[in-house]
């Protein structure tokens, strides 16, 4: 299945509707993106989600953490080695 | 009374004919996201309970909560016809018999089912879109409870939006300025796991606290206790030492993975506006509590405003901005930030002197929630409801001189989420001074103003009255 969002075709289901698997839901291993297969085709199909949110491999890198992950503090450091 | 759970207040809502139950199948998009957000644009909607999901035996779900003042008014307890000034007053008495700590429980229904294996979120809970471009299916009215791994007596509980990426799996949105953002650092900065829970499905009062900006060390609990009048019920996570709410339907606990951020969003935020897909923190999901089935969900619909969110962020984070500033002016009467999380805030007050209206302003955007937030700050006198905008705007009309009364402040500090910025974070303000010149300013030359009649307010109730007998 490809991603409606980022094209990745290593997306596969992940669920289906419990009672009467009247939906499937997928899930895209690269930008996590879920959907279910009965949502509107702006969603569910890649040619027509709109670009202005598609998102590719550099969309991806280029993206800030956030809150930015601060460096760990030397004492802490030292600490696991010593094992305390 | 206050409630103890969503579903106590449920009772009380239909009661006061408040909530609708939708009754047939509902498809999980895109009816739940249309039918909340017709709700919320109903003067006086209801709360909306859908019985039958698609898909689901076993779940309902509910939308629109605080979703208008009439239900605002009734999670407060209060009589559903409440004004909101009288509200705001209401909430500012009670607001002052903080803390009044939480009370500990060692059994609830929240603990009758215990998953620590082998679950789904998917299963566990009815998701569903919220917007259509938002990444995914997001928990957007959940609490949040961590504990501060440097002061452990320091605990928080916040809203904060929450995708579900995977069966166990969510990503969690933490903004420097917010306390679980600290946690993390001083986590991160220590190289130690975070645990949380994240509490689904809540007593209104709680969510109502939860998005209160409050300060770093008041505790959320102490002041749910304080506005309900009666201290709150907790009951301990099964792991990690966590305090949560005992009326909760659904507790989801798990660690964050520390030093790793991963694709999160978009999600359409409170401006109206989706917000851009960011690398933020994900929550490992290790363990679930809930009660038997059927589980009730609780979500919030964001869009374009006005809807459910700016009811639950309006009068919390104006009384915290009142209450700072009255504590070094006390004249000020009521403060009215309810436009877009404060981007426009509202100041009735008494005035000392001419010019003191720019005080006003200047104070507000010195306040933890004011130095970012409001871009348009209107001061109007005490004799105008703040939250009566044919007042404000009339004041403007016959108070205000545009060459006298306007301070601009350029480049100032702004929320990052305006999507009107031209540097991001930054912003211009503009204080416009809405109120009668005082000495030594020049007065106005047509100053006679007229009172209402006496009887006015008399009369308003009995017509009230005898138009409720029409019916
Ligand atoms: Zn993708």
């Amino acid at each position: 299945m490809i991603c409606p969002r980022c094209d990745d075709s290593r997306a596969d289901k992940i669920f289906e509707a419990p009672e009467d698997g009247s939906w499937e839901l997928y899930r895209c291993p690269r930008c996590y993106f879920v959907w279910r297969n009965t949502e509107e085709e702006e969603v569910t199909n890649p040619d027509l989600y709109d670009p202005r949110f598609k998102l590719n491999e550099e969309k991806i890198a280029a993206m800030d953490p956030k809150p930015p992950i601060p460096p760990i503090r030397k004492e802490n450091r030292t600490r696991h080695r010593d094992g305390g | 009374m206050p409630y103890g759970s969503l579903r106590d207040f449920l009772v009380k809502a239909e009661e006061e004919g408040q909530l609708l139950r939708i009754k047939e199948e509902v498809r999980p998009e895109p009816d739940i996201r249309a039918a909340a957000c017709a709700a919320a644009k109903i003067p006086g909607g209801p709360v909306l309970l859908f019985e039958k999901i698609q898909g689901y035996r076993d779940k309902q779900v509910v939308m629109n909560v605080h979703g208008s003042w009439e239900n605002h008014a009734l999670t407060l307890d209060l009589p559903k016809k409440t004004t909101v000034k009288e509200q705001f007053h209401e909430l500012a008495k009670r607001w002052d018999r903080y803390p009044l700590p939480a009370k500990r429980v060692t059994d609830a229904p929240v603990k009758e089912v215990i998953l620590d294996k082998d679950f789904s979120l998917f299963r566990e809970l009815p998701l569903f879109r919220v917007n259509p471009q938002d990444g995914g299916f997001y928990l957007s009215k959940a609490c949040t409870i961590a504990r501060d791994p440097e002061n452990p007596e320091n605990q928080n509980v916040g809203i904060y939006r929450i995708q579900v990426k995977d069966h166990d799996r969510l990503g969690i949105q933490l903004s420097a300025q917010h306390d679980l953002a600290a946690y993390l650092r001083k986590a991160e900065e220590r190289d130690i796991p975070l645990r949380v829970a994240v509490s689904v499905t809540n007593d209104p009062i709680v969510s109502f606290v939860a998005s209160s900006p409050l300060k770093y060390d008041e505790d959320e609990y102490a002041m749910i206790g304080a506005l309900r009048g009666e201290p709150v019920e907790v009951i301990s996570s099964e792991r990690g030492n966590l305090d949560v709410p005992a009326g909760a339907e659904l507790i989801i606990e798990g660690e964050i993975l520390t030093r790793q951020r991963s694709v999160e969003g978009p999600f359409t935020e409170y401006t109206g506006s989706y917000s851009t897909s960011m690398l933020q923190v994900e929550i490992k999901v290790d363990l679930i509590t809930r009660r038997r089935d059927p589980i009730i969900f609780e979500n919030l619909y964001t869009g374009r405003p006005w809807g459910e969110i700016d009811y639950l962020m309006a009068l919390n984070t104006s009384l915290t901005i009142c209450k700072q500033m009255k504590a070094d002016f006390p004249e000020v009467d009521a403060v009215n930030a309810m436009y877009t999380h404060g981007y426009c805030t509202i100041i009735s007050s008494k005035m000392r002197f001419g010019g003191f209206a720019k005080t006003l302003g200047c104070k507000l955007l010195s306040t933890p929630h004011g130095i970012t937030y409001p871009k348009l700050i209107i001061v109007v006198d005490e004799d105008v409801d703040p939250f009566d905008l044919e007042q404000v705007i009339w004041a403007m009309t016959v108070r205000f001189r545009p060459e006298r009364d306007i301070a601009i402040i350029p480049n100032a500090p702004a929320s990052t989420l305006d999507p009107a910025h031209l540097v991001r974070g930054l912003a211009t303000k503009i204080i416009i001074d809405a109120t009668k010149p005082v000495f030594p300013d020049i007065p106005l030359s047509d100053a006679g103003l007229v009172d209402l009649p006496e009887e006015t307010a008399y009369w308003m109730d009995e017509i009230k009255k005898r138009m409720e007998e029409l019916k």
